[in-house]
C-alpha cells in the first residue's frame, strides 16, 4: 500500500524535497538563529535577545523606519513617473510609441547599482556635472546626496514596471465602458474618477508592490548611494553586519527576519487591499485613443524624453565616457581604450571575473530552467495536500528578499552539521543563484502550462508512454518558448547579480558585479565602468540575438 | 403623433466604404422603432451616429426640433449632452461597481441626491426583477441577469430616447424569448421612445411600433410590422421577412403573365409595373394531393412533391411546377415524396413587386 502511494507521489515528493533542502532549510536555520542566537553552537540560550537588542539600540528602529519610508517614497515617485507614461502609451495618439516603449525598457534592463554608480560620477564633487556644466549648485548636490536623491535614482530604475503594467491594463480596457459613462453625461474627469481609475487600481497596486519590495530589499543602491548620502538602509546594514569583523550574525538574522516579515505583510496586505478597492474582470476590448493637440504631443514627449534622459542617457553617457577617457586635462578630453585592454588582458582579474560570471550564469540559467520547468509541471498537474505544500514552498523564492536568502544560505551551509564543504566554493554561489533566481522559470513555465490543456499528455499516456517520456517528449517541447524566455531572463539577471555574489564568493574570486563594486570602491573607477559597459553590452547582444532568432 | 427625432439623408463612410447611404428615418414620440437588417448593413453605425459616438459625414439629425448633427453647418452635439441612454450588445456594465452602483451612475451624473437616487434605483431594479441582486458585482451574475441590469441602468435616468443595439443577441434562445416579451412590456409601460437594433424578425415584430428594414446602408421600407410583412415594397424586404416564393412576371396588355406562362391573370395588369417579381408567402400556399372544387379566386397548379419537412405543428412541403420552379408551402393532408400534388393559393395573396 505504502509503496503504491509513494510511487504515485514520487514526482511530488521529489520536488518537495528539492525545494525544502534548497530554500526551506536555509530559511528555517535563519529564523531559528534570529530567535536563538547560539543555536548553531548547540545551545538555546539567549532567547529573543537579538530582537531585544534591535529595540534597545536607538539607531536600529530609526533605520528600519527610514528603510520603509524610503521604499514607500520610491513607490510613490515611480507611480508619479510611471502612471502618466502608461496613460500616454495606451490612451493617446502620441507619435512614436515604439520608441517611447523602448525608452522604458532601457532603465528596466539596467542594474540599479550601475545607474547609482554612474550618478555618483555625475553628481560628485569634480564629477561630470562640475566638469561639463561648470559648477553644480551646492544645494543640488546636497539634495542629491540625501533621502530624495537616492529615492530618485531608485525610482528612475523602477518606474518602467509601473508604466508597462498601467499601459497593459489601460490598453485592454474596452472603450464601451467609457462610452457608457459618457452617454450619461460624464465628462473626462468623471470618467477618470469613476471608471478608469478604479479599474486601474489593481495594476497600480501590483506594480507598486513590486517596486516597493524591490526597493526595500535592494542592496546595490543603498550600498552604493545610501552610504554616501548618510542614509543607512536595511539591506546595506545587514551586509555590513555580516562582512565587517566581528560578524554579528544574531543581529543580521533578526533584521533579515524582519525584512521577510515586511515583505510578506506587504504582499498579503496589498492583495487584500486590491480586492477591497475594486478591480473586477472585464473582457479585453479595443480602447479609445484620446487625441493630443500639438502642445499635448510636445508635453507628452517632453515628459517621456525627460525621464529617458534622467534614467538612461545620463547614466550611460557617464558610464561610457568614464571608461573611455584617458585624462581630463583642462576641458580637453583624450580618449583611450586602455581600460578595456586592461580588462581583457589574459590572466587579469577582470577577465577572470567575466569568465566566472559567464560560466555561473550559463549553468544557473540552465539548471533553473530545467528544475523550474519540472517543478512547475508537477505542481500544475497534481492536486491534494502535498501539492498545496509544494505550491506554498515554491512561493518562497518569489517573496523572500535576495539578501535574506543569501544570508540564510551562508548560515545553512556553514553549520557544524553540514558534511560537505560547499561554503567558500564557487558551487555555493551556483546554488544561491539557482535558489534565488528560479522564480522566473517557475513563473514562465506555470503560465505556459496553465494555458495548455492536459489532453496531449493523456493521449501519450494512453499510448503507453511513461511519466519520464511524457515529460521529455511532450511537455518539454511545448514548454520550449516559455523556458527559452525564462533562460534568457535568468541568464541576464545572473550576469549582473550583485548581492548573493558579494556575500557568498570565496576570497580571491570575483564576478562582474563584485568586480565593478570593488574596483569602484577602491577608486579604479575607469576600469569599473569599462566592466559595466562590457557586461551591459554582452547581455544586450545576447538579448538581441535571441529576439532575432525568434523572429527569423 | 409628434415627431420626436428625424434623420435626413445621413451618410457615413469608413475608408471609402459607404456604410450609411442616405438614411431617412422618423421616430414618433413614445414609439419603438426597430432597425432590422442583415449583418453588416450599418445598423450599429446608424445607432452610433444617433448617440453621437460617431459624427455623420452629411445629412441632418434633429431631435425635438433641436439639430444634433448637421456637418454642413458644422453642428455636432457631443454625446454626453444628448440625454440618450443605450443598452449595449455586450452589456458593458462597469465591472468594479455593484449592480446598484451601476444603475445609480447616470443619476449621480445628473446630481440627483442620495435618497432619491436610492429610491429610483430600487424602483428600476424591481421593474426588471433584479431587486434581490443589488449588491452583487456584474461578474457574479448570469448573462440574462447582466442584461437586465444593463436595461435598468439605461432606464434609471428616464432618458428622452433609449437606444438598444442587439441587446438580446448575446443570450441563448430561451432567455431571448423571455426577455423579449419583458422588454416589450417595459417599453409599453414606461412609454419610452426607443430605437432598437436587431437582425431577428420575431424580435422586431414583438417590439416594434414601426419596423425600418435596412439593407446596404439604406432604409428599404419603414412601416408597421403588418404593413412590412403584408405589403413589402422591395424584393429584399419580401425575402428578408418570412419564407416566400418569388416568380418573375411581365405585363402583357391588360393581363399578367407569370413565369413565362405558368399562369395568366387576365384583367389584373393595371395594378402592377411593367415587369418584376410576383410574391406569394409560404403560408398562403397549400399543397395537397387532392383537387379542390376550384373557387373564383383560387389558383391551382399541378406539381410534383419534392420533399416534406415536419415542423412540429404541421408539415412544410416543397413541390416543383412543370416548368421546374420550386414552390414552398404547407402540406394539406397526406403528401408523399414523388407523388402528384396540387399547389393552391388565393389570387389575392399575390403581390407584385417591381424590379
Ligand atoms: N470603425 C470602423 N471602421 C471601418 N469600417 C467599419 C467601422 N465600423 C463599421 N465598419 C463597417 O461598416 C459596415 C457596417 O457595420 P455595422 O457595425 O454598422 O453593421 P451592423 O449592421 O451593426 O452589423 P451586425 O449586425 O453584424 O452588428 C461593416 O461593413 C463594417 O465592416
Ligand atoms: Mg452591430
Amino acid at each position: 500500500m505504502l509503496m503504491v502511494y509513494l510511487r504515485a507521489r514520487l514526482p511530488l515528493l521529489l520536488c518537495l524535497l528539492l525545494l525544502a533542502v534548497a530554500a526551506g532549510y536555509p530559511l528555517a536555520v535563519l529564523f531559528a538563529q534570529s530567535v536563538f542566537p547560539d543555536i548553531l553552537g548547540g545551545s538555546l540560550d539567549g532567547f529573543g535577545e537579538a530582537y531585544r537588542r534591535i529595540l534597545e539600540t536607538p539607531e536600529l528602529p530609526a533605520m528600519i523606519r527610514t528603510s520603509l519610508a524610503w521604499a514607500g517614497a520610491v513607490t510613490v515617485v515611480s507611480w508619479v513617473f510611471g502612471i502618466p507614461c502608461g496613460y500616454l502609451l495606451a490612451r493617446t495618439d502620441l507619435p512614436g510609441k515604439l520608441w517611447a516603449r523602448l525608452s522604458l525598457l532601457v532603465p528596466i534592463m539596467t542594474p540599479p547599482y550601475i545607474a547609482a554608480l554612474s550618478y555618483i560620477l555625475v553628481m560628485q564633487e569634480g564629477g561630470f556635472a562640475d566638469g561639463l556644466i561648470g559648477g553644480l549648485p551646492e544645494w543640488l548636490r546636497l539634495w542629491f546626496f540625501s533621502f530624495w536623491g537616492v529615492t530618485l535614482v531608485m525610482a528612475l530604475a523602477s518606474f518602467g514596471y509601473v508604466a508597462l503594467a498601467v499601459e497593459a491594463t489601460l490598453g485592454s480596457l474596452p472603450r464601451r465602458l467609457e462610452d457608457a459613462a459618457t452617454l450619461f453625461g460624464a465628462g473626462w474627469v468623471q470618467r477618470m474618477r469613476y471608471v478608469l481609475l478604479p479599474l486601474l487600481l489593481p495594476a497600480v497596486f501590483n506594480s507598486g508592490l513590486l517596486v516597493f519590495l524591490e526597493a526595500l530589499s535592494n542592496f546595490g543602491v543603498p550600498a552604493v548611494l545610501g552610504t554616501r548620502s548618510n542614509l543607512p538602509l536595511l539591506p546595506a546594514e545587514i551586509f555590513y553586519l555580516i562582512t565587517s569583523w566581528p560578524a554579528d550574525f544574531a543581529l543580521a538574522t533578526s533584521l533579515s527576519s524582519l525584512l521577510c516579515l515586511f515583505a510578506l505583510v506587504c504582499m498579503y496586505g496589498s492583495r487584500w487591499l486590491a480586492r477591497l478597492l475594486g478591480g473586477g474582470a472585464f473582457r479585453p476590448g479595443e480602447g479609445a485613443l484620446q487625441p493630443l493637440g500639438r502642445w499635448g504631443k510636445w508635453a507628452g514627449w517632453a515628459f517621456i524624453g525627460g525621464l529617458f534622459l534622467l534614467s538612461s542617457v545620463l547614466p550611460y553617457v557617464a558610464m561610457v565616457l568614464t571608461s573611455l577617457v584617458d585624462s581630463w586635462a583642462e576641458a580637453e578630453l583624450t580618449f583611450t581604450l586602455r581600460h578595456y585592454w586592461a580588462l581583457f588582458e589574459p590572466g587579469s582579474r577582470g577577465l577572470q571575473a567575466l569568465l566566472t560570471s559567464l560560466g555561473l550564469s550559463l549553468a544557473a540559467a540552465t539548471i533553473c530552467v530545467l528544475v523550474g520547468g519540472y517543478i512547475a509541471y508537477v505542481n500544475v498537474r497534481s492536486a491534494g495536500p502535498l501539492q498545496r505544500v509544494l505550491d506554498g514552498i515554491a512561493l518562497l523564492p518569489r517573496v523572500i528578499p535576495k539578501i535574506v536568502m543569501a544570508v540564510a544560505l551562508i548560515l545553512a551551509w556553514n553549520a557544524p552539521w553540514v558534511p560537505v564543504d560547499l561554503y567558500n566554493t564557487v558551487w555555493m554561489l551556483l546554488l544561491a543563484y539557482v535558489v534565488i533566481y528560479i522564480t522566473d522559470a517557475l513563473n514562465y513555465a506555470n503560465a505556459s502550462l496553465q494555458r495548455m490543456g492536459e489532453n496531449l499528455e493523456h493521449a501519450a499516456s494512453m499510448l503507453g508512454a511513461g511519466r519520464a517520456t511524457v515529460f521529455t517528449r511532450i511537455v518539454l517541447p511545448r514548454l520550449r518558448p516559455a523556458l527559452l524566455a525564462a533562460w534568457l531572463t535568468t541568464f541576464i539577471v545572473c550576469m549582473r547579480e550583485l548581492v548573493a555574489s558579494i556575500l557568498l564568493l570565496p576570497p580571491g574570486v570575483d564576478t562582474t558585479a563584485t568586480f565593478i563594486f570593488n574596483q569602484f570602491e577602491q577608486g579604479e573607477i575607469a576600469i569599473a565602468m569599462a566592466m559595466a559597459t562590457v557586461t551591459i553590452l554582452l547581455s544586450t547582444v545576447v538579448l538581441v540575438v535571441f529576439q532575432l532568432r525568434r523572429r527569423g | 403623433m409628434a415627431t420626436f427625432m428625424q434623420c435626413k439623408g445621413l451618410t457615413k463612410e469608413f475608408a471609402g466604404q459607404r456604410v450609411l447611404d442616405g438614411i431617412d428615418l422618423k421616430v414618433n414620440q413614445g414609439e419603438c422603432v426597430v432597425l432590422l437588417g442583415p449583418s453588416g448593413c450599418g445598423k450599429s453605425t446608424l445607432l452610433n451616429v444617433i448617440t453621437g459616438m460617431l459624427a455623420a459625414d452629411s445629412g441632418t439629425l434633429a431631435c425635438r426640433g433641436r439639430t444634433l448633427d448637421d456637418p454642413a453647418n458644422g453642428i455636432h452635439v457631443a454625446m454626453r449632452e444628448r440625454g440618450f441612454s443605450m443598452v449595449f450588445q455586450d452589456f458593458s456594465l462597469w465591472p468594479h461597481m455593484t449592480v446598484s452602483e451601476n444603475v445609480a451612475f447616470g443619476l449621480r451624473m445628473q446630481r440627483v441626491n442620495a435618497p432619491r437616487r436610492a429610491r429610483r434605483v430600487q424602483e428600476v431594479l424591481d421593474q426588471v426583477q433584479m431587486g434581490a441582486f443589488r449588491n452583487r458585482r456584474p461578474d457574479q451574475l448570469s448573462g440574462g441577469q447582466q442584461q437586465r441590469v444593463a436595461i435598468a441602468r439605461a432606464l434609471a435616468v428616464q432618458p428622452d430616447l433609449m437606444l438598444l443595439d442587439e441587446p438580446l443577441s448575446a443570450l441563448d434562445a430561451r432567455l431571448r424569448e423571455d426577455l423579449k416579451h419583458e422588454l416589450a412590456r417595459l417599453l409599453r409601460e414606461t412609454g419610452l421612445t426607443a430605437v432598437y437594433v436587431t437582425h431577428d424578425q420575431a424580435e422586431a415584430f414583438t417590439l416594434a411600433d414601426q419596423v425600418a428594414v435596412m439593407n446596404r446602408g439604406r432604409i428599404e421600407q419603414c412601416g408597421t410590422p403588418e404593413v412590412i410583412y403584408n405589403e413589402p415594397r422591395t424584393q429584399f424586404v419580401a425575402e428578408f421577412l418570412g419564407a416566400s416564393n418569388l416568380m418573375p412576371y411581365r405585363r402583357n396588355g391588360s393581363s399578367i403573365v407569370i413565369d413565362d406562362g405558368v399562369l395568366d391573370l387576365p384583367g389584373n395588369g393595371a395594378l402592377a409595373a411593367e415587369s418584376g417579381q410576383c410574391l406569394v408567402r409560404r403560408e398562403a400556399i397549400c399543397i395537397s394531393s387532392e383537387r379542390c372544387c376550384s373557387g373564383d379566386d383560387l389558383v391551382e397548379l399541378p406539381a410534383t412533391c419534392e420533399q416534406t419537412n415536419f415542423l412540429g405543428d404541421r408539415h412544410e412541403a416543397f413541390a416543383t411546377l412543370p416548368n421546374g420552379r420550386l414552390i414552398r408551402g404547407f402540406a394539406d393532408g397526406a403528401v408523399h415524396r414523388g407523388g402528384a400534388v396540387h399547389v393552391r393559393f388565393p389570387a389575392s395573396a399575390m403581390r407584385f413587386l417591381s424590379d
